[in-house]
């Protein structure tokens, strides 16, 4: 049930993300919780899939598992065919940086760096200190388009703070997308927006996975947003209860 | 290349990071101030205590001296690394100046003018007669000149011709000056027992020490332009210094008996002058050629007190050593007039024999430059000579004669100032543990503060080592500014100590820490040490990493998920 194949149109479309049986326990006090109970969820390349769940199913565990931030008592995932747990520290790091593109509900943007830097830090992360000069800056280029594309080309200079909630999770968007992630793991993206603007954060995630086949995980406890991926995972009590392709 | 982009970042939007910079600043500021300013107080004791007695000296444990000091410089003068050598009688006595009720203890130096001058500073700190040459120029450089010796240079003679110019001038003012006629003289010296001289106007004029040396310079010179330094030093060639007494000075005196035969020099110090909070002396016209007496208390080979010799004697000159507690109680008198007061002459005895004469030190200089190695071989040299010496004439070994460095006699001193020194240096290194501490509030509040930046900058792949190297250098560049500003500002204030007490503290504020009455100098003494200067430097960088190094183990190890759910 947890591995149903997308129906994306191709013919046997390649897994990009793999969990297979996540256990995790966190310790709260003199409590032992157990989030994670055996969960498996598979995510196919170019595939949208939302992962659905009640506030503390475990949703936001299972995308940082995925996303290398942070490790499974037990199970494994298997990324591009590749073992996490088996990975260095640093091939960890290079991954977060070259195949993740991570978007959370509160933007996460450095509050001292402008939306140009913001949007670049990841790929100044890979550069060689040498190219620390800014108009060197690797990535400027695709910064900028990225910028242009999503409605913030007037608002280089600007600091997060000088920004609406939209257009910083749009910030955070270029962000993600600078060094061309294979999988964009976005944690209730607009979980801090008016629906308005919510809807138009996701327009800009569906444009993405339409126009360019991008990967995206997005965890979210709102159905309605869930409806517009490909798939809906659904997460209860730390398991993996419900995998079925979107009805949109 | 985010490591470095990041902490410029943080360095200039983040308003906090000027309090560790000033407190680094401010440290290192503080440091070579106090190093620089006890540095020079030490190396100043050290030259002034080398400048009064030479490069070796050879003493006497008995104050009655030791025999055959001839003999010894005739020794002496054979070894290739003796440039010259001097003896000296040292005693204590009474200092009674009834024209001024000046009557006081003093060390009484029996001295020969002219090889004094060769191994000590003698002949450089007298006032009146002419200064050595480089004395003359470090003159010029401790009026506020501490630049190039170009500048020097044209300082020199810009400052020295336009006092040759004003004395030219005064010399035609005074051709006039008819000689006292002898009714007004006998008046004068029932009233005063002094005479207004030419010279003594001279001397009333010139009130001023700096302005009177110069004058002295000037006086020595060629009224022309100099090449260069050497030059300078050249044209401004010493002369030997006398104790005798002028003519016009056997002028005062109503019989020939009455007569001094002898001059002597006082210690600046001594209670006769006014000297100003800068250290400036004033000289009252008529204390030059005043005649004095002294009293010497002899003590015999038998070390017992034998009956105190008096003499008249006529203040030639004044020295200044710049030592304090030279210049205040020690008279200079010639060496053969000591030697009799003394009971230290050759004398002849009952027997038919003769008791060879003695004196209570020799001084000596060593050749080419004085390295303490070329001092150390010298002393040997020195010392073996004396032994020799010793084993022909057993009167010597009784004397207990020892042959020291001028490091060695005066060790203990330095070495308590030396050891103040560093007592305070490494205190305030303690104090400046401070900087530390306050880095370390600092950057903690900083990681605090940063926590969701750290859960960021992780989650796009920034390493453990990455945000460790970036409060690193963060710790690194605040300190590095601060201890560069300190560095900066701490050179300058050293540099224009005395002028900001001064013009400053004193002129506009009325402060003065600096009391010449109570220090030794009458200037502040400092002196820039690279080598302290520079492990002050590194040590406020290494505070700064020291500082930033736990916050930076606390950011690296910071778990991503947790700093990114930190509110």
């Amino acid at each position: 049930m947890n591995n149903v194949q997308p129906n994306t149109g191709s013919s046997a479309p390649k897994p990009l993300l793999e969990l297979i049986k996540i256990n995790k326990t966190f310790r709260l006090g003199p409590a032992d919780v157990r989030v994670l109970t055996g969960a498996g969820l598979t995510v196919y390349e170019g595939e949208f899939v939302a992962l659905v769940g009640a506030s503390g199913s475990g949703k936001s565990t299972l995308l940082h598992i995925a996303g290398a931030l942070e490790s499974a008592d037990e199970g494994s995932v298997m990324f591009q065919g590749q073992d996490l747990g088996r990975m260095s520290r640093r091939s960890r790091h290079r991954l977060r940086n070259h195949s993740f593109g991570f978007v959370f509900q509160l933007y996460h943007l450095l509050p001292e760096l402008s939306v140009l830097e913001n949007v670049l830090l990841p790929a100044m992360v890979c550069a060689p200190w040498y190219k620390a000069c800014i108009r060197a800056r690797p990535g400027k280029r695709r910064a900028l388009e990225l910028l242009e594309q999503l409605g913030l080309k007037d608002r280089l200079r600007h600091r997060p703070s000088q920004l609406s909630g939209g257009e910083r999770q749009r910030v955070a968007i270029a962000r993600a997308l600078i060094n061309e992630p294979a999988l964009v793991l976005a944690d209730e993206p607009t979980g801090n927006l008016d629906p308005k603007t919510g809807q138009t954060i996701l327009d800009v995630l569906r444009g993405l996975h339409k126009g360019s086949g991008q990967s995206i995980l997005l965890v979210t406890h709102d159905v309605n947003i869930a409806a517009q991926a490909d798939r809906v995972v659904t997460l209860r009590d730390g398991k993996i209860v419900d995998s079925t392709p979107s009805v949109t | 290349m985010y490591k470095i982009f990041l902490c410029f970042r943080y360095l200039t939007r983040k308003g906090i990071v000027l309090f560790p910079v000033l407190a680094v600043w401010l440290c290192v500021m503080m440091l070579i101030i106090v190093n620089s300013i006890m540095t020079g107080f030490v190396n100043r004791v050290r030259d002034a205590g080398r400048s009064l007695m030479g490069d070796v000296v050879i003493q006497s444990d008995s104050m009655a001296g030791f025999p055959y000091y001839r003999q010894i410089q005739k020794q002496l003068a054979l070894l290739p690394q003796i440039k010259a050598s001097t003896p000296v009688i040292s005693g204590y006595g009474l200092f009674n100046l009834p024209e001024f009720q000046v009557n006081t203890g003093v060390q009484v130096m029996g001295v020969k003018a002219d090889s004094e001058s060769k191994v000590s500073s003698f002949g450089s700190s007298l006032f009146w007669q002419y200064k050595a040459p480089m004395q003359a120029v470090q003159d010029l450089r401790g009026v506020g000149f501490p630049a190039s010796r170009k500048k020097l240079l044209a300082y020199a003679q810009k400052r020295l011709l336009s006092a040759a110019k004003e004395e030219h001038a005064r010399q035609q003012a005074f051709a006039d000056l008819k000689p006292i006629s002898s009714h007004a003289w006998f008046a004068s010296i029932r009233r005063h027992w002094q005479v207004i001289s030419h010279e003594d106007y001279q001397q009333a004029v010139y009130k001023e020490n700096r302005a009177d040396r110069d004058l002295r310079m000037v006086q020595a010179l060629p009224n022309r332009s100099f090449a260069n330094a050497a030059a300078l030093r050249k044209a401004l060639v010493p002369r030997a210094p006398t104790f005798a007494p002028p003519p016009q000075a056997a002028n005062r005196y109503m019989t020939a008996s009455d007569e001094p035969k002898s001059g002597c020099v006082i210690g600046v110090d001594i209670g006769l002058y006014k000297r100003d909070r800068f250290g400036h002396y004033h000289r009252p016209p008529g204390v030059r050629f005043s005649p004095v007496i002294i009293t010497m208390v002899p003590v015999t080979i038998k070390a017992t007190l034998a009956q105190p010799q008096s003499r008249r004697f006529v203040i030639v000159d004044d020295s200044r050593t710049r030592v304090y507690a030279v210049d205040s109680k020690t008279v200079y008198i010639p060496f053969h007039v000591a030697q009799k007061m003394a009971f230290m002459q050759q004398q002849d005895l009952l027997d038919g024999g003769v008791r060879p004469g003695r004196c209570s030190e020799i001084q000596v200089l060593v050749r080419h430059d004085s390295s303490e190695v070329n001092i150390l071989a010298a002393r040997k040299a020195i010392a073996h000579v004396v032994h020799q010496l010793e084993l022909l004439h057993p009167q010597m070994e009784i004397a207990g004669i020892r042959v020291r460095t001028w490091d060695q006699v005066q060790a203990e001193y330095i070495r308590a100032v030396d050891n103040e020194r560093n007592m305070i240096t490494f205190l305030l290194g303690l104090m400046s543990l401070v900087v530390v501490i306050v880095i370390f509030l600092i950057f903690y509040m900083l990681v605090r503060d940063k926590t969701r930046d750290i859960g960021i900058i992780k989650a796009i792949g920034g390493s453990e080592e990455g945000l460790g190297v970036i409060f690193i250098l963060y710790g690194m560049l605040i300190s590095s500014a601060g201890a560069i500003l300190g560095l900066f500002t701490g050179v300058w204030f050293v540099r224009n100590d005395n002028w900001i007490h001064d013009h400053i503290l004193w002129r506009i504020f009325g402060i003065s820490i600096w009391n010449r009455k109570i220090y030794v100098f009458s200037k502040i003494p400092d002196q820039v040490d690279p080598h302290a200067v520079m492990w002050i430097v590194i040590f406020a960088i290494l505070a700064g990493l020291l500082g930033a190094l736990i916050p930076a183990i606390i950011a690296a190890r910071q778990d991503p998920v947790e700093a990114l759910r930190y509110e």
